[in-house]
């Protein structure tokens, strides 16, 4: 008997995918309740390997999604909810149809609610799941925040996200979890770490509203995004309080209340209030005693765990706590020019103090007058009346030092000098063979020489340009000196309450140790010499004896890998290389220019004679 | 009962033919009724109850209801009952009766307790086994009812289907939501920036050429003159001596005087032929270098190694650009990458980074790992519309400002998320949609009724409006 024959498409990529039209159709939902839901319940559209086996046949393309999917969103109670909803609203529209005002405020009282809270966990399992997606989540939330009402977007919606906006920065400082920070025109970057999980968002320029058009942004899909992650980050936010063991939710100041009647009209109002509550410490629970200091890394001795990672980790994690407690004690003020928002953020986030003009801002805490500032944060070329007892700094100052995760050397943030380059602290780690401008290795390395190391090589005639340009280097060593003069001037600063006889003490122990083990000394032996070029051939043979056994399966992706970091390495030589000669044009140029003004000065002087 | 067969034409001549094609069937079946007659005696005679039988089959037995087919369900259940299929060839399927009626039955092990499994019997129950066992079932059946409990939940289906399968968790983006700007690409960014900024010059260039640049522009004052000019002509125009040509001596010329072969001088021709003979010339060398050039490209392509990406060499890209040199038209659009063009926090000094050139990664490379890595950061094509490609984020070092307070930006941070979740493949790309205002004609109605004054109304009106 010949077998039923096999329908077109009934398996395979064929049966796999549904068109958006038939999803539709299946779900009977309309196109808006389908956009919602998806977004609510995280299905995208997906791209199939064979789009015309996919479409079963058809051509074009066309927004396609799992059958998997679709059946899943089946599944969902909210599509029940939404079916309700269009009930209502049908109720609404009939009534504003026939002028029933009365009975339409009725209705749109009685507008149902969504919730969603399932559908977080679902999406979450768990904890790290949800901080792992919090990106996303965290820009459109500040952004939101900056928003009036609009069409297409609910009315509390912008209230909402400025309330969990808020509290989500009091979570990060009162958990000190900030870690980058970056200013671009775009806005500023901020990077956090919870659970060993890095975060990063965009928080806009000081918070204005941009005019959207309508055209190029669908609010209605923006806003359904928001609407769930203001949902998620209400979770989040109530875990991270609990861990941290503070109340949730805060008691903030009242413009974050969304059943305040007097709603702050102003902008500058609100922002004021906003930055005004992230000044405020918030209530711990009762008996919780201080955010309890992460314990050192346990070290577990495994084998194949490299001693040197280890050791890296180890220094990570040192150079974190530092950087947790770097403004510690010390008073900001932030000059009346600068935008507060991020500095406060910042500067609280590394236990400093804040404080602004009172006359202007609400929630000053001290004032400019005060002796104990230790530095006063100016975005202006000059000031009429200056401190003696503070440093007058950029706001750069902040971002650099949190980056460098030490106090940086002011002396060239000061007021109305000229800024070394702000570079994004993002460092892609695993990518370590790229060519590095000396600029940023200047940055990164205190220690490095840039440059001007062949000047000393080049000998040519003692002319004046020579002991010119034999000054500058010194220049930069004066630098150096300074930033280590101010480094430890800081440590003396923090180590004051030590006290400063145990010089003289230590130098004298010295002396006796050192006379004690020339009392135990015995006679000179014989040192077995090594000779490091015969030990360099024999780890090179050995190292070759190595590669030769990596096994038959791994040796082409080897190799691949060796010839890779060959080309890299001779890309960075060539670009060091290019570097080099271009800044000795430019400085030969500069010397025959030089040359020839001499020349010109000279000949005018013994023309004018 | 006789078959009626087409009649042949057959001669019947002799005996033995008439024989042959003779049909005397009902001769013979006649007689052979009669003969049964004759056996049997007359069916006329016969009672009734010698011929009929009442028929009582099927009386006995209950009617048979013709029922519906089991359902599969039903169709196991009652399959349930009867012995597997594979133990049917265990099955004694002979007719033939065992010869030994009396066989001897033998018990299986087991069968019976033995005095030894009584005694573990009654070991096991002093130890407590067997009530520890009844107690387990117990437990791990109340187990599995609260879990039938908890796991009730509402949905939207028939209660029979609701044990699925739970579906994967929900799909989760692969790209990063944010991209951080990264450190010390700062020139491949400029090179970005001026690649793309003269890709929209060119596009814009275009458009121009296509649209505005395709008509010719006449003045208000041009137009009159040339309308005037067209109604005018055939009029007779007064005498303008100024107007008349110089040579003028009043003689007949034609509008389009016949051609003269008016012959080229030897001086004429000779200054052709040189001019012929120097364009040859130019034309060969410039062939002759280009097959060199070829022939050299052609050396060299042997000679580089292999992995070498061949078609992306000849261009040749500056090493790098001086954000100060960028042309004006790029300037006014411009912006400084965010990646590494910093923005400078002070104006008075420029934007810092220096030069730190093209990276020569454009230059090799395995051109299929290329094609992968470009598969792998394609934008996804979930719609017909494009996904929109990320633009450089951009600000000309002078149009910075140099306090935070001011910092200008060309970018919009929610068109930015919104374009990213499309290139992520979380929405599928959308285009932009212009809305046309709607263009509200009014118009006044006429009827028997209107008036003048109500038309004088409706002007007002429509003029206030205006």
């Amino acid at each position: 008997m010949v077998s039923k024959k096999k329908k077109k498409y009934s398996s395979g990529e064929g049966a796999q995918f549904m068109t958006r039209k038939a999803a539709l159709k299946k779900l009977q939902l309309s196109l808006k309740d389908f956009r919602r839901i998806c977004i609510l319940k995280g299905i995208y559209p997906r791209e199939p390997r064979n789009r015309k086996r996919a479409q079963k046949g058809a051509g074009g393309i066309k927004t396609l999604y799992h059958t998997k999917d679709i059946k899943f969103l089946l599944h969902e109670p909210t599509i029940w909810k939404l079916r309700d909803l269009k009930v209502y609203q049908q109720k609404i529209r009939r009534a504003r149809a026939m002028r029933e005002y009365g009975q339409m405020k009725k209705w749109l009282r009685d507008y149902p609610d969504i919730n969603i809270d399932h559908i977080v966990k679902e999406r979450y399992p768990t904890f790290v799941d949800a901080l792992r997606d919090m990106d996303d989540c965290l820009t459109l939330c500040f952004l939101f925040s900056t928003f009036p009402s609009l069409q297409r977007v609910p009315r509390d919606q912008s209230m909402m996200c400025r309330r969990l906006s808020v509290e989500f920065m009091h979570a990060v400082i009162a958990a000190k979890a900030l870690r980058k920070v970056f200013v671009s025109v775009k806005g500023y970057y901020f990077q956090v770490e919870f659970e060993g999980q890095t975060i990063t968002w965009i928080v806009p320029h000081h918070f204005a509203f941009q005019p959207q058009s309508k055209d190029e942004v669908d609010f209605k899909i923006m806003s359904t995004f928001v609407e769930f992650y203001t949902m998620m980050l209400g979770f989040v936010n109530f875990k991270l309080y609990h861990s941290l063991n503070l109340v949730y939710p805060p008691k903030l100041t009242a413009g974050f209340t969304s059943d305040n009647d007097k709603d702050l009209v102003d902008e500058q109002a609100y922002v004021s209030e906003r930055i005004a509550a992230m000044n405020l410490s918030l209530a711990r629970v009762a008996g919780s005693n201080e955010a309890e200091e992460l314990p050192e890394i346990d070290l577990f001795s495994t084998e194949d765990e490299d001693p040197q990672k280890l050791e890296e980790a180890k220094l990570e994690a040192e150079k974190v706590k530092k950087l947790k407690t770097m403004f510690k004690g010390l008073k900001f003020f932030i000059n009346r020019e600068v935008p507060r928002e991020p500095l406060v953020f910042i500067i609280r986030c590394f236990g400093g103090e804040v404080s602004w003009d009172k006359d202007h801002f609400v929630g000053a805490t001290f004032d400019e007058t005060d002796e104990s500032v230790a530095y006063q944060i100016v975005d202006r070329p000059s000031m009429d009346k200056q401190y003696l007892s503070r440093y007058y700094v950029q706001p750069q100052w902040v971002f650099d030092s949190v980056n460098a995760r030490t106090l940086l050397p002011i002396n060239k943030y000061l007021m109305g000098a000229v800024l070394p380059p702000h570079l994004s602290p993002f460092v892609d780690k695993t990518k370590d063979q790229v060519y590095i401008p000396p600029e940023e290795r200047e940055l990164n390395d205190p220690n490095f020489k840039p440059l001007d190391d062949d000047s000393g090589t080049e000998i040519e005639e003692a002319s004046d340009e020579d002991a010119e340009e034999a000054e500058e280097p010194d220049s930069d060593d004066d630098e150096t000196a300074l930033t280590k003069q101010y480094q430890d001037e800081i440590k003396e600063d923090t180590s004051d309450d030590d006290g400063e006889g145990d010089d003289e003490t230590d130098a004298e122990k010295k002396k006796l140790k050192k006379e004690k083990k020339k009392a135990m000394a015995v006679t000179t032996g014989v040192t077995h010499k090594e000779h490091p070029y015969q030990k360099e051939i024999e780890d090179k043979q050995a190292f070759r004896l190595r590669e030769k056994l990596v096994r038959k399966k791994h040796r082409n992706l080897y190799k691949s890998m060796k010839a890779g970091q060959e080309t890299r390495k001779k890309e960075i030589w060539l670009l060091r290389k290019k570097r080099r000669l271009h800044e000795e044009k430019i400085k030969e140029d500069k010397k025959v220019e030089k040359k020839n003004q001499k020349k010109e000065a000279f000949e005018n002087a013994t023309a004018s004679v | 009962m006789s078959i009626v067969k087409k009649k042949k034409h057959v001669s019947k001549k002799n005996k033995r033919d008439w024989r042959k094609h003779c049909d005397i069937r009902d001769v013979e079946e006649f007689l052979e009724d009669q003969r049964l007659e004759e056996r049997l005696g007359k069916f006329d005679t016969k009672p009734d109850s010698e011929l009929f039988v009442v028929d009582t089959a099927g009386n006995d037995d209950p009617p048979e209801i013709d029922s519906k087919p089991l359902s599969a369900k039903l169709k196991k259940r009652k399959k349930l009952a009867e012995g597997p299929k594979c133990f049917e060839i265990l099955i004694p399927d002979s007719k033939v009766q065992d010869p030994n009626a009396k066989r001897n039955h033998v018990n299986p092990v087991g069968f019976k307790p033995t005095s030894l499994s009584k005694l573990t019997d009654k070991r096991r129950l002093e130890k407590g086994v067997y009530q520890r066992k009844v107690e387990q079932g117990r437990t791990n059946r109340k187990i599995a009812r609260d879990k039938k409990r908890a796991n009730k939940q509402i949905h939207n289906v028939l209660p029979e289907r609701r044990l699925r399968a739970r579906p994967p968790g929900a799909q989760t983006l692969t790209r990063a939501a944010i991209e951080t700007p990264h450190p010390g690409e700062h020139q491949e960014l400029l090179q970005d920036v001026v690649t793309h900024e003269q890709r929209m010059i060119k596009k814009q260039a275009r458009l121009y050429r296509l649209t505005t640049g395709m008509f010719s522009r006449v003045t208000a004052a041009e137009q009159e003159g040339q309308w005037l000019e067209e109604m005018s002509v055939g009029l007779a125009t007064p005498h303008n001596p100024a107007a008349e040509p110089e040579g003028s001596d009043g003689e007949y010329r034609a509008v389009n005087p016949p051609v003269r072969n008016k012959k080229k001088d030897h001086k004429a021709r000779r200054k052709q032929k040189e001019q012929l003979s120097s364009i040859k010339s130019s034309e060969q060398k410039q062939a002759t270098v280009r097959t060199k050039r070829k022939e050299k490209q052609a050396e060299h392509d042997a000679s580089a190694p292999p992995a070498l990406n061949k078609n992306k060499t000849p261009v040749k890209e500056p090493d790098f650009v001086d954000p100060a040199t960028l042309s004006g038209d790029l300037r006014h659009k411009q912006a400084e990458h965010d990646a590494s063009a910093p923005p400078a926090l002070n104006k008075n000094k420029t934007p810092v980074k220096e030069p730190d050139f093209v990276d020569p990664a454009t230059l090799s490379g395995d051109l299929r790992h290329k094609q992968a890595e470009h598969d792998a950061s394609a934008p996804p094509a979930l719609n017909k519309n494009k996904t929109p490609v990320k633009e450089p984020d951009f600000v000309d070092p002078a149009t910075l400002s140099g306090d935070l307070r001011h910092v200008t930006t060309n970018s919009n941070l929610l068109r930015d998320r919104f374009e990213s979740l499309q290139r992520r493949g979380a929405l599928a790309a959308s285009k932009l949609m212009m809305k046309k205002k709607r263009k509200v004609k009014s118009y006044f109605k006429q009827g028997h009724k209107v008036t003048d004054q109500d038309i004088q109304r409706y002007v007002n009106r429509t003029a206030g409006k205006k």
